[in-house]
């Protein structure tokens, strides 16, 4: 078994990071807003999107151009999709923020962004001893 | 759009919360008090603007804080029957404000917990960027 210090995991776990902000800040707006009227819950999707470009790695659509288009194999283009939570109830005043909800999303994220953090540090440390060449960590 | 947005964001949350608590305390202090006018807030979405640049970015319309805009009065009098008040009119009725007081907890509640909630978020969206910085080390 051969170990990559170089492969896309690096490059997932960045992305993932990004992600997982930007998802922070779609989740305190709607805790900030869960008492305005009129308020539709947002929420950001990207976990199948980076899932598909880790699988699609090395697909036969090879990008062999700047301007091609990207074959959706590629981490750095993953956007996210932010859209309206759907099936939540409406309240009264045509809000949509299910309270109880946005927390467990909220700690859920805390601690998916600390894990890929964490994951993130122990790859570059392995780098770090490769190039001390084993002695120094 | 990052973890400093997510604060901002939390914080509008804060303001607006205080604003509606300060609203409820002065309903109750002033529950028996002649010609008060019972008071509320009325919040609304407000887009997180650090800079011009942000106007273009997708977040803008999604990424929202909240806003008191107005603090409306209701006309709506109780009248209580006391002839002898100095305040009464010529049918012995003083005009009291619209006042619930059970309601006015229950609400002073709901805004204690929607607080606590953005603090929450505050304090998830601070850790999250220490454990950002700790990649480094």
């Amino acid at each position: 078994m051969t170990i990559k210090v170089f492969d896309r995991t690096l490059e997932a776990l960045s992305k993932s990071l990004d992600m997982r902000s930007e998802r922070q800040v779609i989740i305190s707006s709607n805790i900030a807003n869960s008492d305005t009227p009129g308020y539709q819950a947002q929420e950001l999707d990207f976990e199948g999107a980076l899932a598909n470009a880790l699988t699609l790695d090395g697909s036969p659509v090879a990008r062999t151009h700047d301007k091609h288009f990207a074959a959706g194999g590629e981490i750095d283009d993953i956007q996210g999709e932010i859209f309206n939570q759907v099936n939540n109830v409406v309240r009264e005043d045509g809000n949509t923020v299910d309270r109880d909800a946005e927390m467990a999303s909220l700690a859920e994220n805390q601690l998916l962004y600390t894990a890929a953090a964490d994951m993130l540090k122990k790859k570059l440390a392995m780098l770090r001893y490769a190039i001390a060449d084993g002695g120094g960590n | 759009m990052d973890l400093l947005s997510s604060m901002r964001i939390s914080a509008t949350g804060l303001a607006a919360q205080d604003v509606r608590i300060n609203t409820i305390s002065s309903n109750i202090a002033n529950a028996e008090t002649p010609g008060y006018q019972r008071k509320d807030p009325i919040f609304s979405a407000n887009a997180d603007r650090e800079n011009f640049g942000e106007i273009l970015s997708r977040m803008d319309e999604k990424a929202q804080g909240v806003l008191v805009t107005e603090i409306v009065e209701s006309d709506k009098m109780r009248l209580h029957y006391d002839p002898r008040h100095p305040k009464a009119n010529a049918e012995g009725y003083v005009e009291m404000p619209d006042v619930n007081v059970v309601q006015e907890t229950a609400n002073m509640l709901a805004a204690s917990r929607a607080y606590e909630a953005n603090i929450t978020a505050i304090n998830a969206a601070k850790s999250m960027a220490l454990k950002a910085l700790d990649i480094g080390k």
